[in-house]
């Protein structure tokens, strides 16, 4: 059998994605939503992945496409009910992430009280960078994540900003979901997210890590 | 290398779930939901089965655990976009699901807008049946499920009554989340959703075909 379970190739047998929202107060506000008392959790579907040489695809229904960078966290051991502290000895590695978002369908499927899974959930909702061993990133909670469109700066932050640190995300997240090796955990975006249209280029990166090129598509 | 991909454990490395609300009137109704023009999606994790042996575990932050009886579509051949004629031949077969939901998060979710997440994708969230296969069920558009909490018959329903048909709803996914072998899709349930308690048996089945049991139990 070909692919044994292989890290640095995780979205390709990994069986789930969640995500954090509101996790940095510049983004909860700049959308007018409350800073939370609670992560905010939503999932992504396998499906979403997409690597660099792949485009984002804009989502049939949406004319409204926006980008968010974020951190991952890439679980390399699993469990339920992580106590905080040891958290980081679950933790894989990590990958540069963007959480593309059809705002529109959100804005309505909050004021409808829908799922949010059409505006989160779609193929190509989740571009990914190539793996990064746990070594590379000595601290997690104090890397700076940036975004370009089109080469003009849109976002920018450190994940120092993080209302929810990781430690206390992959504690949260397992006490309801039981976490497992090559679980992929986003942890929020920075403020700066705004609207991306057909060939638009995305580059995104974590500064002195990795960086990631996608182009925007219409199907 | 273990287990290959043998579709009869399909809970053990199937990579997603995909639920369809709101896909029985009589149901929608009973929650004072609108009837929808476009079904309603939202996802289970797969860390969300349970199989029979395995106690369903109350959410610790809910008060109101709901039951909800469904016919489950498992995929055998995946796809994108596929073809609402060519959709059956993606089926690799069937299990009877429960869609373990926690009303009471539920509801202040839909208030707020939030994520239905801590709603309906908690750990065992997901009770399954064996695997059925395909020719088991000759048309899985006219069975009947039903489910009886501690031997009293709570929701009864058949699949005749969805509003959108398993092969529209395997196209309508497929156009916007690509499907893949070993998929799970929880297709609706009928009206007679009601609170389970600690201690409470769930029996369910498919008429003729398959039955379960489950026990609930708070969280240790």
């Amino acid at each position: 059998m070909a692919s044994a379970r292989n890290i640095n190739r995780f979205w390709e047998w990994g069986r789930k994605i969640i995500c954090v929202g509101r996790n940095y107060a510049d983004h909860a506000k700049e959308l007018k939503n409350a800073v939370p008392t609670e992560p905010v959790l939503f999932l992504k579907p396998p499906s979403a992945y997409v690597t660099e040489g792949s485009s984002i695809m804009v989502p049939f229904y949406s004319h409204n496409l926006h980008h968010e960078v974020e951190l991952g966290v890439v679980i390399g051991k699993g469990g339920t009910a992580i106590p905080q502290n040891a958290a980081m000895d679950h933790i894989a590695g990590y990958a540069l992430c963007l959480d593309m978002t059809a705002r529109d369908v959100q804005d309505e499927c909050k004021t409808k009280g829908l799922p949010w899974t059409l505006a989160k959930a779609f193929n190509t909702s989740c571009p990914v960078s190539e793996f990064i061993t746990k070594e590379k990133i000595a601290d997690p909670g104090n890397v700076k994540i940036w975004l370009k469109v089109n080469d003009q700066l849109r976002q920018e932050g450190n994940t120092s900003q993080m209302i929810f640190s990781i430690p206390f995300l992959i504690s949260y997240i397992s006490e309801i979901i039981t976490l497992e090796e090559g679980d992929l955990i986003l942890t929020g975006t920075p403020k700066g997210v705004s609207s991306v249209q057909e060939h638009d280029e995305l580059q995104a990166g974590i500064e002195g890590i990795v960086s990631v090129k996608f182009r925007v598509h219409r199907p």
